[in-house]
């Protein structure tokens, strides 16, 4: 009697294979899409490494492109078979690609690591419709920036924290020469760059209690949309502390503001956490001079809020599920106080050495000595009554129109009357278009 | 004799690559392109995923003012370039053909190497001589007395600044067409005329330049498709500001498709420009046909 | 032979028309050098320089640290080969096709065929950007993007060539092909052996046109070429020019401008008498 079978080999052979085959790991090759310049890629490169040593099966390609080419790029590969698997993106950009079933919904583990690890705002800006879309990483916002040398020179004592002040600050700062034109603006604005016009000056109309859109409807023609408006308009013509041709920006989004600010020819100007390495580029030592305030605040509002945004990783619904599956673990893991020095992320570790603020809580917390730095701490300190920046459908073309009517008037082509209307106009029919 | 229909064969054989690389990637995107003009699509989608929208697209671009303001610009910065270009290419085609001081030659050559640069290059090198505060333009207005300027940063002065470094950069490859003309003209008129006593302003007006409209239409036909084509300048120089001024139709068909997801939108304002650019070069070419009936 | 348009060849020239003659010379070359110039001086300078004003207009200490630099920024040299395989590939593309072609419009009949000449002569006329976003999607569906061919192809179909190599293709005597064929050449034997060698001189005239064109091209490679190892050098440009945009780093921007254009450059210098002689003859014969 036989008690053992005899197995032929080639069923043998063949359940090996079988298990090596399905029972290992599928190799996946994911890409990463990301603005971020070459020094930063290195660091996401090296995080990238050690992942990959703990998971053999996953390989990560970098792909870095200019800021101004990452929505095009976003538009021309998004479905190709060849495109990222992981892209960073800025939110306002979200709700069209949810509504093109281009960016992955969160499984429901990462959806709660989302919800329970980032504040509620912040967590908010990455969801649509419920649901949350990827894992946020740096939020930025607007200070008053101002050059404490030449208010000391001025006799100043502090920076303005009302509309009046500011006025008044910015018309003992400014300087002329002998044919009348200005050498040193009091108060400088930006131009010739859709988020350096429109931030600012929505800062400004937030602080004054006011708002950009009420759900899906246009408030330019609202009394604080115009009061600011009427504010710009008072400096340029009135005035006369702010030349508009000092506040051009390039593609790159650097140029004559940030010049004329680093070489104390602007005095005060509403700008981004996230230039505070291009303001130590080009002022070296003076970069001390610099000092962060809140938005100064409007005749009818309560407090200062500044304009904020985020940005994120999403992962792309149009991957493969292995490729979605590996996407969202290595976000998870490259988000977690796991992959960083000192209970911070790799994530966190990457945006502090730009000098960028990360959004999750136990990030900013692992980074609180680094935050609280001069320049830092006049922003994070105004975190707590920053006001996103509505996320809709049509938004890049909304905040291009309100650009343009801005610029306008700034360049005396359109009564600050004028320009609101044909914003109000232009936006409601922008926004009519997907609501 | 050779048959007809071998030669018909041949033509056919040699014609195919040059004329089917032609229907594939020109005339097949042109039909797609007015097809694409007819729907609304983000470009995140397929094209069998567009809507379709009929002409809602031409008529709302008609009513935009980007779209309009885009128009204005390009006509404007073709309209300027022309009036530079063209009395510069004149004056000095006649100063290089003519006249007895060596090294024309090499200066024709000068003349002629901005061409070869690529314009995104011109245009980032312009950009530091145009910068307000570290550029040797507004240095050198300072010198002989006169107000600095923002250059591209000013909202009157960024379309000609940009006007200004396209014929720096495209005078010399014009000159050159000019050159050429010139050598077409017969030297017997001209020594008939000096016979016929004739003076040096009177044998340029009367001679040299009827003989030269055919040169110069050639140049102006050239010069209007390269620039309302004008694309690279504006993209990494000014984006279309300061307040739209240097907003031209390439830029604003580009941004239109890739940043506002208006892929239908940017393929109807493309179309209206290659039907205009199409009725200008038709009206052009009849005025050299009719030119050419009279000779 | 050089016309006098004043056609004062009897005395010569006298000292004051000299004199004028040479300044405007040189007045109009060193407008047309200054940028080049400032171009190479800005080259050299060190950071510090770049950020004073009023301009320094050479550099006390020049140094070539900026090209090494620029080399390090990006991988400069897989860039330069790049552009010399596209702009390269696509001009011997054009050039074959274009003599085929033209030599069919020139001395083929057919009937249509001036209808046909004048169709392909209209694409000329075609702004890229009409075509940009249907091409792209084109060259997607086939799988070319981020290619070298994904960037060729669309480029070799260049009805620019095929009407400058009819125009000097007519110039061929009839005769001389009616003697080959008489003699039992081929089509193919005569376009090849016959003809192509006396047109030396608009082949020159092309490859510089062409080369020098598709080496400066910028808006279609930028949508369609993704990765880093695959850009062209002007490609390579606009990447510096954003990921360096501070002033002081100016001398790495034009440096990388320098780089970018020698091989134009030196190409003219060789070719430059049939290139003018070859754009001669596209403006002038009907």
């Amino acid at each position: 009697m036989r008690i053992r079978t005899r197995w032929p080999k080639w069923t043998l052979a063949l359940t090996a294979a079988a298990l090596l085959g399905f029972g290992g790991a599928q190799k996946v090759t994911l890409t990463y899409l990301t603005h971020w310049p070459p020094d930063t890629v290195a660091k996401l490169q090296s995080a990238i490494d050690t992942y990959q040593q703990q998971h053999p099966d996953v390989t990560i390609n970098v792909r870095a492109v200019p800021f101004g080419n990452l929505l095009s790029t976003l538009r021309s590969q998004a479905t190709s078979p060849s495109g990222p698997t992981i892209a960073g993106i800025y939110m306002l950009w979200l709700p069209e690609l949810v509504q093109n079933a281009i960016a992955d919904p969160a499984p429901d583990t990462y959806t709660s690591d989302v919800q329970n690890n980032w504040p509620s705002g912040v967590a908010g800006s990455v969801t649509v419709g419920g649901k949350v879309y990827g894992y946020p990483n740096e939020i930025d916002l607007y200070a008053l920036n101002y050059n404490k040398r030449l208010f000391a020179e001025a006799g100043i004592q502090g920076p303005p924290t009302t509309w009046d002040e500011l006025v008044a600050d910015a018309k003992a700062l400014t300087k002329r020469d002998s044919s009348g034109a200005i050498v040193q603006q009091g108060f400088g604005i930006i131009n010739s760059w859709p988020a350096g016009v429109v931030h600012p000056w929505l800062s400004l109309v937030a602080s004054d209690g006011g708002q950009l859109l009420d759900g899906t409807t246009a408030q330019l023609t609202s009394k604080q949309a115009m009061a600011v408006t009427d504010l710009y308009h008072q400096l340029i013509f009135q005035d006369k502390v702010t030349d508009p041709a000092m506040g051009t920006a390039n593609a790159s989004t650097t140029g004559p503001y940030l010049q004329n600010f680093t070489n104390g020819q602007t005095a005060m100007i509403i700008m981004a956490n996230w230039w505070e390495s291009a303001l130590r580029d080009g002022m070296g030592d003076s970069f001390s001079d610099v000092g962060t305030a809140p938005i100064p605040v409007g005749p009818d509002g309560t407090g200062p809020h500044p304009v904020s945004y985020t940005w994120l990783n999403m992962v792309n619904a149009h991957a493969s599920d292995a490729q979605r599956a590996a996407a969202w673990s290595f976000l998870e893991w490259l988000d977690s106080p796991q992959s960083g020095q000192n209970g911070s992320s790799a994530m966190g570790d990457i945006l502090l050495s730009m000098g960028i603020l990360p959004s999750r809580t136990s990030d900013v917390q692992a980074h609180s000595d680094r935050l609280d730095t001069p320049f830092l701490a006049g922003y994070v300190s105004q975190l707590k009554n920053a006001v996103p920046f509505p996320a809709v459908l049509g938004g890049e073309e909304l905040t291009n129109s309100l650009q343009q009517w801005l610029e306008r008037m700034e360049f005396g082509k359109a009564s600050a009357q004028e320009a609101m209307q044909g914003a109000q106009q232009d936006i409601a029919a922008i926004l009519k278009r997907y609501y | 004799m050779r048959s007809r229909k071998i030669e018909h064969a041949w033509s056919a054989i040699m014609l195919s690559p040059g004329l089917g690389l032609i229907l594939i990637f020109i005339v097949v995107p042109i039909v797609l392109t007015a097809w694409i003009s007819l729907h609304q699509w983000s470009m995140y989608t397929p094209i069998r995923g567009m809507h379709f929208v009929g002409l809602a697209n031409y008529r709302s671009i008609f009513g935009d003012p980007g779209f309009l303001q885009a128009l204005r610009n390009t006509l404007a910065y073709a309209g300027l370039s022309i009036l530079f270009i063209v009395p510069l290419a004149l004056a000095f085609g006649m100063f290089l053909f003519q006249g007895t001081v060596a090294g024309k030659s090499a200066l024709r050559t000068v003349l002629f190497i901005p061409y070869m640069i690529p314009t995104l290059a011109v245009a980032i090198i312009w950009s530091y001589l145009y910068s307000p505060l570290y550029g040797p333009l507004n240095q050198i207005l300072g010198w002989v007395g006169l107000q600095r300027q923002a250059w591209l940063g000013s909202i009157d002065l960024a379309m000609i600044s940009l006007v200004i470094f396209n014929v720096w950069q495209t005078v010399g490859y014009y000159t050159v067409l000019v050159i050429a003309g010139l050598t077409q003209i017969p030297i017997a008129y001209y020594e008939a005329a000096v016979i016929d006593g004739a003076g040096t302003l009177q044998r340029v007006a009367h001679i040299t330049l009827p003989l030269l409209r055919r040169t110069l239409l050639f140049v102006v036909v050239i010069a209007v498709i390269n620039t309302v084509q004008v694309f690279d300048p504006v993209y990494v120089l000014t984006q279309g500001g300061p307040a739209g001024a240097t907003n031209v139709l390439s830029y604003q068909i580009y941004k239109s498709a890739f940043e506002y997801g208006l892929a239908g939108r940017a393929s109807s304002m493309a179309f209206v420009l290659f039907v205009i650019l199409v009725v200008a070069v038709a009206i052009v070419m009849r005025l050299l046909r009719a030119d050419e009936g009279t000779e | 032979m050089k016309l006098s348009l004043g056609a004062r060849r009897r005395r010569g020239p006298d000292p004051a028309t000299t004199a004028l003659q040479v300044l405007v010379m040189l007045i109009i070359g060193a407008s047309a050098l200054f940028p080049l110039f400032w171009m190479l001086a800005s080259s050299l300078k060190t950071a510090q320089e770049l950020q004073a004003a009023p301009p320094v207009w050479w550099s006390h200490h020049p140094t070539l640290s900026a090209f090494a630099n620029v080399f390090r920024q990006l991988p400069f040299a897989r860039m330069f080969l790049n552009s010399v395989v596209i702009a390269g590939g696509t001009t011997v593309g054009i050039v074959l096709t274009s003599i085929m072609a033209g030599y069919v419009f020139a001395k083929h009949r057919f009937r249509g065929r001036g209808l046909l000449f004048s169709l392909v002569l209209a694409t000329m006329f075609l702004p890229p950007i009409v075509l940009l976003v249907p091409l792209y999607r084109l060259v997607q569906s086939m799988g070319l993007v981020d290619s070298y061919l994904g960037v060729m192809l669309p480029n070799i179909a260049n009805a620019f060539g095929i009407f400058l190599m009819r125009q000097f293709i007519a110039g061929v005597p009839d005769e001389l092909i009616d003697a080959a064929r008489i003699d039992g050449a081929s089509e193919w034997g005569i376009l090849w052996r016959i003809v192509t060698p006396l047109l030396r001189p608009a082949i020159a005239a092309l490859v510089v046109f062409a080369f020098v064109f598709h080496w400066n091209s910028f808006l279609w490679p930028l949508t369609v070429l993704q990765s880093d190892h695959m850009f062209t050098v002007v490609l390579g440009l606009n990447r510096l020019v954003s990921y360096t945009s501070a002033v002081r780093f100016q001398n790495v921007v034009m440096a990388g401008a320098t780089i970018s254009i020698l091989p134009n450059i030196v190409l003219f210098l060789f070719l430059q008498r049939s290139f003018i002689s070859g754009i001669a003859h596209t403006g002038t014969k009907g």
